[in-house]
C-alpha cells in the first residue's frame, strides 16, 4: 500500500508539471464558472447544483482523457515504464498509484466547484442532500473514466493516440449508449441494456439527491473492470 | 548470484537470444561485450524481470525471476540503456522517490541519498533539476539510483555511453570501487572498457555466448596470431631474404620498402615470438644492418573481437547457403 502511495503522489506531483493538465484545469473553470454564472447563480432560480452536474457528465468525457492519457503512454516513450517494471512493485500497484494520483488531480479539478458552492451558501440557501451525492457521483464518474484512461494509455505510447481511443470510449458510455438504446435496429433485450450501461442513466439518481446501491455497484464495477484490463495489459507489454 | 538457463528469446520472427547459459558468482565484475543488436540489452532486461525469456529461466541470488519476480527484481540495481529518469524531479526528490519504491524508511533514505550522492559526486547536484543536468550527470543520477538500496546485484546497460573521455574514466573508477561489495553485469560494445574493468569478459553476437573468460585469456588466445613489425635500414627485399630463412617464420608482409624499410612478420605456433625476436636482432646485427624498430603487435580485445565476430558472420553465411 506504501509504495501505491508514493506512485500516486509521484503522479500528482508531475501532473502539476504538465501543460495539458493545467489546459484541462482551465477549460473545466471556464465552462464550469460559464455555467454557474448562466445557469445556476440567477435570481429566482432554485439553488441547486444539479443542473451543473449534468452538465459536468458531458464535459468530463473530454476533460478525463485529458488527465489520463500521460499516465502509462509518457513513462513508456521515455523509458522510466522500464525502471518502473524492474522495481520490486507489481503490475496492480503500478496501475491502482497511477490511477489514485490522477483521481488526486481530479479532486483539484473539481474545486471550482467547491467555490460555487460556497457562493450558493452565501446568497441563497442550498439543499445539500443533492449537492453532496452529486459530488459524490461525479466521483465516481471521474474514478470511471480515468480507468478507462489508464487502460487504454497501457497498451499505447502515444498520449495523442490514447486520448482520442479514451474519449471514443467514455464517448461510448454516454453519448453512443443514448443512441444505441434508443436505436430501431437494436433488439429490445439489448436496448434495456444499453439504457442501463449509460453512464449520465447511472449518475441520474445521485443528482436528485439518492444513492442507489445499484449505481454505485455499477460504478465500483466499471472501474475494477478497466483496472483489471489495465493491469492486463501491462503485464502483456512484457510479453511483447 | 546469477545463473542463466537456456535462455532463448523471440521477437516475433526474430532470435534475439538463442539459448544462453551463464554463471555470474558473488563479488565478480562481468563485461558483457558484443557488437549493437547483439542481444546484450534483451539479456540484461530478461535478468530483470523486465521481459520474459520465450524459454529458459533465470535465478538473481536463488530467486526465479519467473517463479519470484518481486524478490528477485529487489536484488537488482539496475541502470537502463540510455538512463531513463523523470526530467522535472529534483535529483534528491527523484531518489527519494525511488527509495520509497524499494521500500526504504524515511530514515535511511535520507542516509543512504548522502551516502551515495557523495559517491556518485552528485552532493553539490542535489538542488538541481534532473531535465537540466548534463549527460554525464544524469547517467550519475542514474547509478546513484541503482546503488541506493545496496542491491547485491548491479546491473548496467552501457554505463558510459555518451559520456565524454574524463566522465568515463570516472564512471569506470567507480565501477572498480564498487567490484567489491556488489557483483556488476555490466554491458558495453566498447573493449577498453571491460578491459579496464571488468574480471570476465562474455562476448556474445547473434545471442549467442561467443567467449567467457578473463580478458588475459582471451588476449591469450589472440597472441598466438602475434605478428613483429620490423623497421631496418636495408631494402625490403634484402630483409626478406634475411628473415624469411629463419625459424618460425610463416609469411612477411612489406609495408614500406626505402632506405629505412618496414616489414611485418607472422609467425606459427611453434616459435614464441620472443625467441623468434631475439635471433632477427642477432641475425640483423651480424649483417650490420641498423634496427629502427622491432616489436610484437600485442593483440587486443579488439582484434579478437573483430575475428569472433567475423567467424559468427561466416558461419550464418554459410548456413544460410
Amino acid at each position: 500500500m506504501n509504495k501505491v502511495l508514493t506512485l500516486a503522489k509521484r503522479e500528482l506531483e508531475s501532473l502539476f508539471f504538465s501543460p495539458v493538465a493545467y489546459l484541462a484545469l482551465a477549460v473545466f473553470a471556464f465552462v464550469t464558472a460559464f455555467v454557474f454564472a448562466y445557469g445556476i447563480f440567477v435570481p429566482g432560480m432554485q439553488a441547486s447544483m444539479s443542473d451543473m452536474f449534468t452538465y459536468l457528465v458531458w464535459l468530463l468525457i473530454f476533460i478525463a482523457p485529458a488527465i489520463s492519457m500521460r499516465l502509462i503512454s509518457e513513462e513508456a516513450s521515455s523509458g522510466t515504464l522500464e525502471m518502473l517494471m524492474t522495481s520490486p512493485i507489481s503490475d496492480t500497484q503500478i496501475i491502482l498509484g497511477k490511477w489514485l494520483g490522477a483521481l488526486g488531480f481530479f479532486l483539484v479539478l473539481l474545486s471550482p466547484i467547491f467555490l460555487q458552492i460556497i457562493l450558493l451558501e452565501i446568497k441563497a440557501d442550498p439543499d445539500y442532500g443533492p449537492i453532496i451525492t452529486g459530488l459524490f457521483g461525479i466521483l465516481l464518474i471521474g474514478g470511471l473514466y480515468l480507468a478507462i484512461g489508464i487502460f487504454v494509455s497501457a497498451f499505447n505510447n502515444s498520449q495523442l493516440v490514447t486520448f482520442m481511443i479514451t474519449v471514443l470510449i467514455t464517448g461510448l458510455f454516454t453519448f453512443g449508449m443514448y443512441f444505441l438504446a434508443r436505436a430501431e435496429f437494436m433488439p429490445s433485450q439489448m436496448k434495456v441494456a444499453m439504457f442501463y450501461m449509460n453512464v449520465n442513466e447511472q449518475f441520474r439518481s445521485f443528482s436528485k439527491g439518492l444513492i442507489d446501491i445499484r449505481n454505485i455497484i455499477y460504478f465500483v464495477s466499471a472501474i475494477a473492470f478497466f483496472l483489471f484490463l489495465g493491469i492486463k495489459t501491462l503485464e502483456a507489454r512484457r510479453w511483447n | 548470484m546469477i545463473t542463466a538457463t537456456n535462455l532463448v528469446k523471440w521477437y516475433g520472427p526474430t532470435l534475439a537470444v538463442d539459448d544462453l547459459s551463464f554463471e555470474i558468482p558473488k563479488g565478480e565484475i562481468v563485461g558483457f561485450l558484443g557488437p549493437n543488436g547483439a542481444g546484450k540489452s534483451t539479456t540484461l532486461r530478461i535478468l530483470t524481470g523486465y521481459l520474459p525469456p520465450t524459454s529458459g529461466t533465470a535465478t538473481i541470488a536463488e530467486h526465479d525471476i519467473l517463479k519470484q519476480p518481486l524478490q528477485a527484481r529487489s536484488q537488482i540495481g539496475y541502470l537502463p540503456e540510455g538512463t531513463p529518469l523523470y526530467g522535472e524531479a529534483r535529483v534528491t526528490e527523484y531518489l527519494h522517490y525511488r527509495g520509497s519504491l524499494l521500500n526504504m524508511s524515511r530514515k535511511e533514505r535520507v542516509q543512504r541519498i548522502d551516502e551515495v550522492c557523495d559517491r556518485c559526486g552528485l552532493t553539490h547536484l542535489r538542488r538541481r533539476v534532473i531535465s537540466r543536468l548534463s549527460k554525464g550527470n544524469r547517467q550519475r543520477v542514474g547509478l546513484a539510483q541503482a546503488l541506493l538500496s545496496k542491491p547485491p546485484i548491479l546491473i548496467l546497460d552501457e554505463p558510459t555511453a555518451a559520456l565524454d573521455p574524463n566522465q568515463i574514466g570516472e564512471v569506470r573508477k567507480l565501477i572498480k570501487e564498487l567490484g567489491g561489495e556488489h557483483t556488476i553485469l555490466l554491458s558495453t560494445h566498447i573493449l577498453p572498457e571491460v578491459e579496464k574493468t571488468a574480471d570476465r569478459v562474455m562476448i556474445i553476437a547473434g545471442g549467442r555466448l561467443l567467449a567467457d573468460g578473463k580478458p588475459k585469456e582471451l588476449r591469450q588466445e589472440i597472441s598466438q596470431d602475434a605478428r613483429i613489425v620490423l623497421e631496418a635500414s636495408a631494402s625490403a627485399a634484402k630483409l626478406v631474404n634475411i628473415i624469411k630463412p629463419l625459424a618460425g617464420v610463416t609469411d612477411i608482409e612489406t609495408a614500406n620498402d626505402a632506405e629505412y624499410s618496414r616489414i611485418f612478420i607472422s609467425t606459427d605456433l611453434d616459435v614464441t615470438a620472443d625467441t623468434l625476436l631475439s635471433s632477427i636482432g642477432e641475425t640483423l646485427l651480424n649483417e650490420r644492418i641498423v634496427i629502427r624498430e622491432l616489436h610484437t603487435e600485442q593483440a587486443s580485445l579488439e582484434d579478437f573481437f573483430v575475428k569472433i565476430t567475423d567467424r559468427l558472420a561466416a558461419q550464418t553465411a554459410s548456413k544460410s547457403v
